[in-house]
């Protein structure tokens, strides 16, 4: 978990991102998501980025997947190299069944079909899903999704992973499992950018963080202080997070 | 994206929607053919029973031209809303976004596969001719398939910068199964100069009526007519396709936040 990994991998230079809503909600139509966001990450290396939500963390990691495009400024990511987003979220074709949604999101990323059903074992059996693997997942519960995205996720081979808040859903026992495996995967040669709210996981898995707040870099530097910035900042505003009770979950 | 990764991509993506299509049904795969049938049904009601058209052939007639009309309206209805119904893929992996209406088209060309053998079973049943001039269903079918897609194209773009356009392309689909002759004969016009401008404007109708040239009347279709469709919708297709690529990022944009 080395920051000493020279090999840059991945830049964003003054990136800015900004749309028009059009429904005049913001000032003008505008809405300004990030503005003039920098950062550096380097081979190896587990980035935190951490703030509120609606402060732009996921779109900063779409920029980085190459889903969006900034408004200005430029995203590098070094030739040859890929960056894969992982989400919770609405990936999901609801309809279709684990298998196939699983299927679906490697081939997506560039998996053949056998290289893609060489990796469904492996998900049902980490995923502990069992029969239910096979059933669509409009009919999964919260926490069988958290099981499957980070799953597939997990089994994805890209060099830089980008990962959205996938450790934070899902009972206790699935939830250490899974930050087991992360920090296995971590301390290989994996690059990973790590978006959470959950502040300990953060200082357990990265080794720099990156505050944000309103669209703008605040903070950066080593993982625990960092963190703890944040959290005194936010227990500062917010009364109802326990000063004691550090590294809560901090969302506000 | 490698091309052949795309086009096993639209194939597989397609044949689970089925899938998941049929799962949710009690009657499945039946409704491929069931729901095209039923629509026929109404037709005949409509027409044959209650304004009591006096043609005989008109069931044949209504089938082939309702049935030719349903890929089209079907296929790009789909596809258009396709980009937008798949924002939770379109914000998670950067992949071509004419993935979503080009798969959406594709499963719309297997239940066609199934309407049209449908089709031809009761046309032969019905005592029309299984001649050498069906070889020019051929030519038909492929310039209405690039058709679909360049419509599929440009549905799937318009739907994803407004939302307002999703209603509109329903409405103009109403308009055109009207104005392309579903269920009256172009060529039964009275004056055959707007006859000649129904065929001339509205592709859909040329190429409706080129089926039941080949298929009811055992004639070739105006083969001049139809490649210059087929030149000018593939024109359109090309060019959406370098759009959409050019717009991808802003396409991925709109689709998340519009």
């Amino acid at each position: 978990m080395s920051t000493e990994a020279r090999e840059v991998m991945l830049e964003l230079d003054s990136v800015s991102l900004s749309y028009h809503t059009g429904k005049k909600t913001f000032d003008a139509g505008t809405h300004h998501v990030l503005n003039n966001v920098s950062m550096t990450l380097c081979k190896g290396e587990a980035l935190g980025v951490i703030g509120r939500n609606g402060v732009g963390k996921t779109t900063t990691l779409r920029l980085m997947a190459g889903i969006l495009a900034p408004t200005s400024g430029r995203v590098k990511v070094a030739e040859g190299k890929s960056a894969s987003l992982l989400t919770l979220g609405l990936g999901f074709k609801p309809d279709l069944s684990g298998r196939d949604n699983a299927l679906l999101a490697a081939m997506l990323q560039g998996s053949s079909r056998n290289e893609a059903e060489a990796f469904l074992d492996g998900i049902k059996e980490f995923s502990e899903l069992g029969e239910s693997f096979e059933l669509p997942v409009k009919n999964y519960s919260a926490g069988m999704r958290a099981r499957l995205a980070f799953t597939a996720a997990l089994m994805t081979h890209v060099d830089i992973l980008l990962i959205d808040e996938i450790l934070s859903v899902g009972d206790a026992q699935f939830r250490g499992k899974a930050l087991n495996a992360m920090q296995n995967r971590i301390s290989g040669e994996q690059t990973v950018v790590f978006v959470s709210h959950m502040t300990d996981q953060v200082k357990v898995l990265c080794d720099r963080v990156i505050w944000l707040e309103h669209g703008k870099v605040v903070a950066e530097g080593p993982a625990a202080e960092v963190v703890d910035a944040y959290t005194q900042k936010v227990s500062r505003e917010n009364k109802y997070v326990p000063e004691d009770k550090e590294g809560g979950q901090a969302s506000g | 994206m490698p091309l052949s990764q795309y086009f096993r991509l639209i194939n597989v993506m397609a044949r689970m929607a089925l899938r998941a299509d049929a799962s949710r049904l009690y009657l499945g795969y039946i409704w491929w053919v069931l729901e095209p049938l039923l629509w026929v049904g109404v037709f005949y009601v409509v027409f044959v029973i209650i304004l009591g058209s006096r043609e005989e052939d008109f069931l044949p007639f209504l089938m082939v031209g309702k049935l030719s009309f349903v890929w089209f309206s079907k296929s790009v209805t789909q596809a258009s809303n396709s980009i937008v119904a798949s924002k939770g893929l379109v914000g998670k992996i950067n992949v071509p976004k004419t993935l979503f209406p080009m798969a959406a088209v594709h499963e719309g060309l297997y239940r066609q596969a199934a309407v049209f053998i449908m089709m031809f079973i009761y046309v032969l049943i019905d005592g029309y001719a299984f001649t050498a001039t069906w070889v020019y269903l051929i030519p038909v079918m492929l310039v209405n398939y690039v058709m679909i897609i360049a419509c599929a194209l440009i549905g799937a773009c318009a739907v994803c910068m407004a939302r307002d356009f999703a209603p509109l392309i329903g409405l103009g689909m109403m308009f055109l199964m009207f104005t392309s002759g579903v269920f009256w004969d172009v060529r039964m016009l009275a004056d055959t100069a707007t006859a000649e401008m129904v065929l001339t404007l509205n592709p859909l109708a040329f190429l409706l009526d080129a089926y039941r040239q080949v298929l009811l009347d055992g004639m070739p279709p105006d083969m001049g007519h139809l490649l210059s469709i087929g030149a000018g919708f593939g024109a359109v297709l090309c060019v959406m396709v370098l759009v959409m690529r050019r717009a991808s990022h802003y396409l991925a944009l709109k689709a998340l936040t519009a």
